[in-house]
């Protein structure tokens, strides 16, 4: 894995250096890893990339929460009321396909430039994926144990809390971990079309100066973060609840 | 029988299939009398789990009913609480709160509820178990925690569904003498489902032999032999035996008879 960083690095800087992709008067545009580096390093002395990091996490935790929350209610009443359920399955699918971009006019339209705005695109651009995910996570729930609780006197939402929902964790988890990347990429890209503070629109505003070695870092700086919070939150919740129930060690 | 707990009524089950209407019970009576334990046997596929699970309520009966002292049996009750062969215990939830499951969702306050759980543990020696999660238990301890959970609901009848079918000989024998410990003690009314002739011989105060498919009562064996008896008391052997004869009857006439 390391290896294949340092030679994508390496081949980088070479491609870079040779002037492969464009000629020697347009090198500006096509900036080597030394030059991403040094926007990194500019960028944080600025607290330019704390304050965009700040403004884009706590945007998307806002987002990701009630998008969360609200497919939850949704699939819980989809798979509560099987008939309504599916009548709305095609729907909520098709909707999650719908590229969250396309949201961002209407968005504006309604709620302007403003925070609300980029809110709702983050919440419309997760929610249906968290729904449909959330929905398919809690029928798989294995019958026997809806069996046994019924048996015990549960029934109605008591059985979902007390059953469902535990029995199904594992998949939960794999539905937040669905719907959080659908919720950061939809903000992100709307903070690219709209935003004034942002990952998003620090990308956007150094496409302009232009200042591609800071674009680049910016870029680098949402992979990692994508891949740090899918790593440490879901990854090691899901080995948790594995671990705790003995799906590890039962196989 | 006066006095019964538990009546069942000209009970019949079909199930609707793609392939056709499948009926796997028939006309079946019975009567349970309070602290009394039954054992069910038949041939495989008779019909005897789907008995279990309309008693339970867990499945709607096409023709007749259930009757629980004198009341009709609509859906599932916790009077009525069902031990599965799996045991279908929680992962989620550690050996006592499994074990509370049902007195949770019936509300019982804590400090009663704590109290019982405990009780209940203690009397099927798992206390040393309490806080241990359940894929850390062999398959005997599954079950007794099955047992716990459903005794510690106090249920009229206590429904058995092959409970020890996927255990090993010598636990399944150890988990006889437990299940009958635990019957003189509390004095549960018991219907006790398996495929195994000497199980039911040794638990059963009658044995009730199912007919092959579509099951029906074929014919009641009765033993009131003191307990806690083993497989080799004489009585329990006489038992097998006219059992066996019985089923193997049942079986002849099947194969004769094919569907």
């Amino acid at each position: 894995m390391i290896l294949v960083a340092v030679g994508f690095l390496a081949i980088w800087e070479v491609v870079v250096r040779l002037h492969l992709f464009f000629p020697e008067e347009y090198g500006y545009l096509f900036p080597g890893p030394a030059d991403v580096g040094a926007a990194l390093v500019n960028l944080w002395n600025r607290a330019a990339l704390i304050r965009s990091v700040g403004a884009t996490l706590s945007r998307l935790a806002v987002g990701f929460m009630l998008s969360l929350v609200l497919g939850s209610i949704l699939a819980l009443l989809m798979v509560h009321f099987s008939t309504f359920g599916k009548g709305i399955q095609p729907y909520v699918l098709g909707l999650q396909t719908f590229p969250s971009i396309a949201w961002v006019p209407l968005s504006i339209v309604w709620f302007g430039f403003s925070e609300a705005s980029l809110l709702f695109v983050t919440i419309i651009g997760s929610l249906f994926a968290v729904t449909v995910s959330v929905a398919d996570a809690l029928r798989t729930v294995p019958p026997i144990y809806l069996k046994a609780a019924r048996n015990m006197g549960c029934d109605g939402m008591d059985l979902i809390l007390r059953v469902t929902v535990p029995a199904t964790l594992p998949h939960l988890i794999s539905s937040a971990k669905v719907g959080w990347s659908f919720a950061w990429r939809s903000l992100v890209g709307a903070e690219v079309i709209f935003a004034t503070v942002g990952l998003g629109f620090l990308v956007e505003s150094a496409s302009e100066a232009p200042n591609i070695a800071q674009v680049i870092a910016v870029m680098f700086v949402i992979l990692v973060l994508g891949v740090l919070v899918d790593r440490v939150v879901f990854s090691r919740s899901q080995e948790w609840v594995s671990r705790r129930w003995g799906l590890l060690t039962a196989r | 029988m006066k006095g019964a707990a538990l009546k069942i009524v000209s009970l019949g089950k079909t199930f609707g299939g793609k392939t056709g209407a499948v009926q796997a019970l028939r006309d079946v009576n019975l009567e349970v009398g309070g602290a009394e334990f039954v054992t069910i046997v038949g041939p495989s596929g008779c019909g005897k789990s789907t008995l279990l699970s309309l008693v339970a309520g867990l499945e709607e009966p096409t023709t007749g009913w259930v009757e629980m002292d004198g009341m009709r049996v609509d859906g599932p009750g916790a009077d009525r609480v069902v031990v599965f062969q799996e045991a279908a215990l929680f992962p989620w939830l550690d050996v006592q709160a499994n074990v509370q499951f049902g007195l949770k969702v019936a509300g019982v306050p804590r400090n009663e509820r704590q109290a019982r759980v405990a009780e209940f543990i203690k009397m099927v020696q798992l206390e040393n178990f309490t806080h241990a999660r359940i894929h850390e238990l062999s398959g005997g301890m599954k079950q007794r925690v099955g047992l716990a959970r459903a005794l510690v609901l106090r249920p009229r009848v206590l429904l058995m569904d092959e409970p020890f079918a996927a255990l090993d000989v010598q636990i399944r024998e150890e988990m006889q003498v437990v299940v009958q410990d635990l019957w003189l003690r509390n004095a549960t009314t018991t219907l006790f489902v398996t495929h195994d002739v000497r199980e039911a011989a040794v638990l059963g105060d009658r044995i009730v032999v199912l007919s092959h498919r579509p099951g029906t009562v074929s014919t009641v064996l009765t033993n009131d032999a003191p307990r806690p008896r083993t497989q080799n008391d004489p009585t329990v052997l006489e038992q097998i035996r006219k059992a066996n004869e019985i089923l193997k009857a049942e079986v002849t006439w099947a194969d004769q008879h094919p569907l």
